[in-house]
């Protein structure tokens, strides 16, 4: 006998078991970001990498030429001034943005007065569009008139006959003094926010126990603080090996190739010299060198700095 | 009666084409070739100056005429050389005619881009009889439309460098008798290498001292060069100062010839020069060196003379009056041919383009000689492209005849740069060593020794 119950039970077969939605559940959340990502990313990616393993001119892809692209970029002695200019840059700019930055954070988390009017106005520099920047500094520094170099530069004869821009030994020095005044307020106030985001708790108790401010910087806010330095710093190394539009703005690589940074030289292999290869080569190459150097600053974070 | 007012009748139209010349004729050729085509857009890219905008003024004359609609699009130098090649690259062929400087065919051509015009000219029904292509400057067209037995344009702009110098100095009876004791020889606008030197160094005075009997607010300099890095900072460099003393980049077969002691020696005079420039030299582009002019900070330059005539013209600078052009300086006692930078450039028809007849009959009226008339006069000047725009009595009559001079001197020699299909990669290269002995960072002979270097890595044999 077939009761009502019966006939309108739905067969097993066709419905789905909760455990089968709960495995497409996920999926299909984040399906949306997945497909946007591949559209934008990953396809162009691995174009990226389709050229650069192709004799690719003047927007013509041809044959297919293996890893010529790489060895061709590879034994280029301006592919490695680039990066020699990358390096100092980096290693010059971002440290002291860090320092400045961290210094800047502590003085600003110690209730200074008029802070809520600070905040924003040393905020300024960072919001700044990058061609702003760029036009505000080269109008600051341009040689013989510009307010810097007029009043201050020539003024008490700190720099003779020339202008900085103009000068191979000084232009990549005014570059990263650039983006230091640019990017130091970013440093300040990310670490900032992450100092006031801190517990009080271990403050309350290392006061109960006596120590003194070094002590607890070191053996309190710096250990706490330290995944978030290595977020913020990991970022701003990315950002600052990738810079672009101020120098292409102030300088445009020269004088000579004396700022030509990756970006800039890939830029020029593209969209002056149209060897749409050899820059996909430099791009994947940077990309691979980016990814390694994530990657074991990741595990090192993980595993000696207890971050991320 | 009847027959005796059709007889006044035909006389009188008669007289009338007889009398509108041969431009009515030229008028009449371009509505009948453009009927097949009437209702057609064509997109045109150029290059914005004072001489396109006029000629911008006058492009409905053309749609009027013919019933061809023109979307004509001007963009600044670099803009246009980007936005161009990257349309003509793409195949896309968004635009139907692109503006190409000289310097620009040896790539495009490599890549295939550009649409040869042969067919075109041979096409009785669309190349005009009377557009008299013989009238054009000839060595610029020559140099520039033709290639391996192909025509790729006409010409439709002659940039051109001159010397540029500020006439109020050159004549102040004080500076005029100070510089004779000095220098030995009468001071007048530089016609050799070696006087622009000397005029260079005679002029540059520090903020305080007197210049013509005014004391000095701010530092004056003897020349001012264009210094950036690209620009046409070379071309200055390569086509005044080096072929000038008897070197060159390449030889007839294009291997690279910039070694040499002529090269040497015009880099040691580049070099000499920017000893008496602003600080801001390396800095300069093509813009800057006419604005520098214009504000009075320096005594003389080599720059281009399109540019000139947006500064000396009463309102856009303080000194318009006071300048006096000339050829570009040779070199003391020069015997080999004399040269100066020029950049002839043309519309070319992208190969891409949907509407080549259309463009051509457009190409064609921009380059007819009552249109350039019109340019001219519309202009109030201009850089002639027709031999015949010299007789023109706004450039016979006008009050900087020795700018037009000097324009006539140029172009009497000035050929489009060879088609190196790698020019911008070349042109890079050099213009950082340029660069480089200009700020002393280089010696002339090391320079020469890394351009020889640089160009060889880029190319064995550099024409295309």
């Amino acid at each position: 006998m077939t009761t009502a119950a019966d006939a309108i039970a739905v067969p097993s077969s066709a419905a789905p078991t909760p455990t089968r939605e709960r495995f497409w559940y996920p999926y299909l959340l984040i399906a949306p970001s997945m497909i946007v990502l591949t559209v934008v990313s990953l396809i162009p990616f691995l174009y990226t990498v389709f050229l650069s393993l192709h004799a690719a001119k003047f927007g013509r892809v041809t044959d297919f030429i293996g890893l010529d692209n790489y060895i061709q970029l590879l034994t280029d002695p301006r592919f490695w001034n680039s990066i020699g200019i990358a390096v100092i840059f980096v290693g010059i700019a971002v440290p002291i943005e860090f320092m400045l930055g961290l210094i800047g954070a502590l003085v600003l988390n110690q209730n200074v007065r008029g802070r809520s009017i600070l905040v924003p106005l040393l905020f300024m520099p960072t919001m700044m569009a990058p061609i702003v920047v760029g036009l505000l500094w080269k109008i600051m520094l341009a040689g013989s008139w510009g307010f810097f170099s007029y009043n201050v530069l020539e003024r008490f004869h700190l720099i003779g006959n020339t202008s900085v821009f103009a000068s191979p030994d000084l232009a990549l020095f005014a570059l990263i003094f650039v983006d230091i005044w640019q990017w130091t307020p970013f440093m300040m106030l990310a670490f900032f926010a992450g100092l006031q985001a801190l517990p009080l708790g271990p403050y309350r108790a290392a006061a109960i126990d006596g120590a003194n401010g070094v002590q607890i910087f070191f053996n309190i806010t710096l250990p706490m603080l330290t995944p978030l330095l290595a977020v913020i710093g990991l970022l701003r190394f990315i950002d600052a090996f990738k810079v672009f539009d101020t120098v292409f703005i102030l300088t445009n690589g020269g004088p000579g190739i004396a700022t030509e940074t990756p970006s800039i030289l890939a830029n020029k292999m593209t969209f002056e010299f149209w060897n749409i290869g050899e820059a996909s080569a430099m791009a994947v190459l940077i990309w691979i060198a980016f990814f390694v150097f994530c990657n074991v600053f990741y595990q090192v974070a993980k595993k000696r700095l207890n971050a991320f | 009666m009847k027959r005796r007012s059709w007889y006044i009748a035909a006389a009188v139209s008669a007289s009338a084409m007889l009398s509108a010349g041969p431009a009515a004729w030229a008028q009449s050729f371009y509505a009948t070739a453009a009927k097949p085509y009437k209702g057609t857009t064509i997109r045109v890219l150029d290059e914005i100056t004072p001489l396109q905008e006029t000629l911008k003024t006058m492009v409905p004359e053309f749609e009027k005429e013919t019933g061809i609609t023109v979307k004509y699009e001007l963009l600044n130098h670099f803009e246009v050389i980007n936005k161009g090649q990257a349309d003509m690259l793409s195949g896309r062929g968004y635009y139907d005619a692109v503006m190409l400087h000289g310097l620009q065919l040896g790539p495009m051509l490599s890549a295939g881009v550009v649409r040869p015009i042969d067919d075109l000219v041979k096409n009785g029904k669309l190349f005009n009889p009377k557009l008299d292509t013989a009238d054009f400057i000839q060595k610029p067209y020559k140099s520039l439309s033709f290639y391996k037995g192909k025509q790729y344009g006409f010409i439709n702009w002659n940039y051109n460098q001159v010397y540029w110098a500020r006439a109020d100095l050159l004549n102040d009876a004080d500076e005029r008798a100070a510089f004779k004791t000095k220098y030995g020889y009468d001071l007048a606008p530089a016609k050799t290498f070696k006087q622009m030197l000397d005029i260079a160094a005679f002029f540059t005075r520090k903020k305080g001292e007197k210049l013509a009997g005014k004391t000095l607010d701010s530092d004056f300099y003897g020349v001012v060069l264009e210094g950036i890095k690209g620009g046409s900072t070379f071309g200055t460099l390569w086509r005044n100062f080096i072929q000038n003393y008897g070197g060159d980049i390449i030889d007839a077969k294009g291997q690279p010839t910039f070694d040499t002691p002529q090269t040497v020696a015009a880099l040691t005079m580049w070099r000499e020069l920017w000893k008496y420039a602003p600080p801001g030299i390396a800095e300069y582009s093509l813009v800057d060196v006419p604005t520098v002019m214009g504000k009075g900070i320096a005594a003389q330059t080599l720059a281009w003379s399109d540019f000139v005539l947006g500064i000396d013209k009463p309102g856009a600078s303080p000194f318009a009056g006071k300048f006096v052009y000339g050829p570009i300086p040779m070199v003391e006692g020069q015997k080999g041919e004399r040269h100066a930078e020029a950049e002839p450039s043309l519309e070319i028809i992208s190969k891409a383009s949907k509407h080549p007849e259309a463009t051509f009959i457009f190409l064609q009226w921009l380059v007819d000689k009552k249109t350039q008339a019109e340019l001219i006069a519309t202009g109030k000047g201009g850089v002639p492209i027709r031999t015949s725009s010299w007789d023109l009595p706004v450039i016979k009559d006008s009050p900087n005849k020795s700018l037009f001079e000097a324009m006539k001197s140029t172009l009497a020699v000035a050929t489009a740069k060879p088609k190196l299909p790698k020019y911008y990669e070349l042109y890079d290269a050099l213009s950082g060593i340029a660069q480089e002995v200009g700020l002393g960072k280089l010696s002339p002979a090391d320079g020469a020794k890394k351009g020889q270097a640089e160009m060889l890595k880029l190319c064995k044999t550099c024409l295309l």
